[in-house]
């Protein structure tokens, strides 16, 4: 049995907990997150004959206040980078946020989610935008339920490379 | 060198051959001779003659007769240094030995600390009532009870969880049919040790900040949760009940343990746990308990009420009993102090006998009667009373005692006279001053009590004669003999002349010297005593 650590981050308000709620298995209140700045969630998926326990490790929202606490990224494995794309300054955040934990923890697999795709048509965030940075890239919808399989399974796959 | 003569030409030789080396051996000669320029030449090269000794030659295994060479100089130089600077040594050897000091200390403090939380913690508790009982039950030391009881603990989960990752290594629990089974504890292992991890990295972030500091122990209600920690994992022990000291040092002994066995794994671990499976076996052996901690619930309301209500109504009975004692002791004791101050009356001896009090002593007979000084809260039933009589020296009852004296002289004293007459006759006349000073006497001394004293002088007559003259006689002799002390300064008032009817006394004698004693006037004296 595998298991890794995976880091979820991302601005505050963009959805990270609402995304994966439907998906994984929790036993901690989400109040830890605004308390201790992190919850930790469980998510079990199977890359061809292999299975693999993410543990996801769902970190307070950054903004102008709260300062990413970044001694919970030790350890990790690879993490998932939140977007949403209703908000492009949510974009620079995640391509900052991306750029300090490559600096801490150095080159580890990650993905990078853009939310609310039920809203398309309200998105300020720019495909080009995306596009340039070249980084896998996945359209979510936290509302339906969309893309966040898709999401996981892929970034699982990239941890077993 | 030999310089004869056979030897010249040989000498000779010898100079041209080796003359321009001498003067090298001779330089030679005189540095070996001279130990000052030997020691600057040992000196220039000792210490990497150590070195290369303590190495080996040319990558031999290390010489150990170096060593052993030195090993008694410098347990010798050592020796000489602490005796003439020990101050010295101390302060080199302190970072090393202040920190394990402090450590041990520390250590030996928190569990001085926690024995004796225990302690005073149940002194004071219905456990501890219940343990002294246990121990007047079956006879054992109490203190052995304590041991027992009080220690109860079981480790019901242990987790060995990756340091950095929080990811878990390795899970052993408790059997599920004495574990609390349900609780979240238990339902996923996976996310309560990283949940652990990332409430230590909170801690320390948020409280200590120093990267060697870390949570020792957490207690939420009846579990605690034991830590100890490696360079690579942690070892958490999830333990209901009152976790004992040792308990830590058994976690940090088999995570030791395990850090060193697992060194390499633990360094390069990705995720893959089955490497960690071997571990199970240490895991499960701190998976300790002492007794059942549920079992120190039990026990019914009924058998508390008679374990603690039976005892407690005895203690109250014998309370209310013991102030009952006390205060009919009291009611006693004042009694006693009572009499004590009452004149005429000396305790010798006041004692309670079961429910009885004696009370002995001497009492003057003029004195208060003791019975009648009886408070109403004490029964004359339960007093015993063995009076000695005597005479008190008290100036009251000396005086009483004089004026009683003064009446019985008094009242012994009467005048006679002739047969038909109540004229003092002159041979009686003699005695009327005698009688008036022993009346003003007695006049005075009852003043003196505050008594007031009056004197009936009574007339008689003898049985001979008419009724009439003699009732007549009667009272002409009283009122006569009165009439004599008045004038000799005895008050009026005081005296009283009685016919002889009002006393009804009846003189019968027969014969004339009878008689004679007949017609007389006498006093009786009242308001005395």
């Amino acid at each position: 049995m595998l298991k890794k650590k995976i880091c979820m981050v991302g601005q505050f308000g963009v959805g990270k907990t609402s995304l994966v709620r439907r998906f994984v298995e929790s036993i901690f209140d989400e109040r830890y997150l605004t308390t201790i700045g992190v919850k930790i969630d469980r998510k079990d998926v199977t890359v061809g004959s292999e299975s693999v326990t993410l543990m996801l490790w769902d970190l307070a929202g950054e903004d102008d206040l709260a300062q990413l606490n970044v001694s919970h990224l030790r350890g990790a494995s690879g993490y998932i980078l939140v977007v949403d794309g209703c908000r492009a300054a949510s974009l620079n955040k995640a391509v900052e946020l991306q750029r300090r934990i490559a600096g801490q923890l150095g080159p580890l697999p990650f993905v990078l989610v853009l939310n609310k795709a039920d809203l398309r048509d309200r998105w300020e965030v720019q495909d080009t935008a995306v596009a340039e940075h070249g980084w896998p890239t996945f359209e979510t919808s936290a509302k339906a339920g969309s893309g966040v399989e898709e999401m996981f399974l892929a970034l699982a796959g990239k941890l077993l490379q | 060198m030999p310089t004869d003569g056979a030897d010249k030409p040989l000498a000779e030789l010898r100079a041209i051959l080796l003359g321009p080396d001498r003067a090298a051996w001779e330089a030679m000669r005189q540095r070996l001779d001279n130990p000052t320029r030997r020691a600057e030449d040992v000196a220039g090269v000792l210490a990497e003659a150590v070195r290369l000794r303590s190495r080996g030659h040319s990558g031999s295994h290390p010489d150990i007769k170096l060593r052993r060479a030195l090993q008694p100089l410098l347990e010798e130089a050592l020796q000489l240094s602490v005796q003439s600077n020990p101050r010295m040594l101390a302060d080199a050897l302190f970072p090393i030995f202040g920190k394990a000091i402090r450590r041990a200390i520390t250590s030996e403090l928190d569990g001085m600390l926690q024995s004796l939380s225990q302690t005073l913690e149940q002194s004071f508790s219905w456990r501890s009532l219940q343990w002294r009982w246990e121990s007047f039950r079956t006879g054992k030391p109490y203190a052995e009870i304590v041991v027992l009881r009080s220690l109860l603990y079981r480790v019901e989960q242990v987790f060995l969880i990756h340091r950095d990752s929080g990811l878990l290594l390795q899970h052993v629990a408790a059997p599920p049919a004495q574990a609390t089974a349900g609780t979240p504890l238990e339902k996923d292992p996976e996310m309560v040790s990283g949940m652990l991890t990332a409430i230590q990295d909170f801690v320390r972030d948020s409280v200590s900040g120093a990267e060697s500091e870390n949570l020792e122990t957490v207690r939420m209600g009846e579990i605690e949760v034991v830590l100890a920690y490696g360079p690579d994992a942690i070892l958490a022990g999830f333990v209901r009940g009152v976790a004992p000291r040792k308990l830590s040092r058994v976690f940090q002994d088999t995570l030791d343990v395990i850090e060193q066995k697992k060194a390499e794994a633990l360094h390069t671990f990705s995720g893959d746990t089955s490497r960690f499976d071997s571990c199970r076996p240490q895991l499960q052996a701190c998976l300790l308990g002492q007794g059942r901690p549920e079992e120190r619930t039990s026990g019914s309301w009924g058998a508390r009420a008679l374990l603690f209500g039976v005892p407690a109504l005895l203690v109250l009975a014998l309370i209310g009993w013991w102030i009952y004692a006390n205060v009919i002791e009291r009611r006693w004791t004042d009694f006693a102090h009572r009499l004590e101050s009452e004149p005429g009356i000396v305790l010798t001896h006041a004692e309670k006998r079961g429910s009885n009090f004696y009370i002995s002593g001497l009492r003057d007979p003029l004195a208060a009667d003791p019975a009648s000084l009886l408070p109403a809260s004490l029964s004359s039933n339960q007093v015993e009373f063995h009076w000695e009589e005597y005479y008190s020296l008290v100036p009251r009852f000396a005086a009483q005692r004089q004026l009683a004296e003064l009446k019985g002289q008094l009242q012994k004293r009467a005048f006679r006279f002739t047969t038909g007459s109540a004229e003092i006759p002159p041979e009686q006349r003699f005695l009327l001053e005698d009688v008036a000073s022993q009346m003003i006497s007695l006049i005075q001394a009852a003043t003196a009590l505050g008594k007031t004293v009056q004197i009936e002088v009574r007339g008689n007559h003898d049985p001979v004669g008419a009724e009439e003259l003699n009732a007549a006689l009667s009272r002409s002799r009283g009122e006569n003999v009165r009439a004599a002390l008045i004038a000799l300064g005895v008050p009026a008032a005081r005296l009283i002349a009685v016919p002889e009817d009002i006393e009804k006394e009846t003189c019968s004698a027969v014969k004339e010297e009878e008689r004679l004693f007949c017609r007389s006037a006498s006093f009786r004296v009242t308001g005395v005593l």
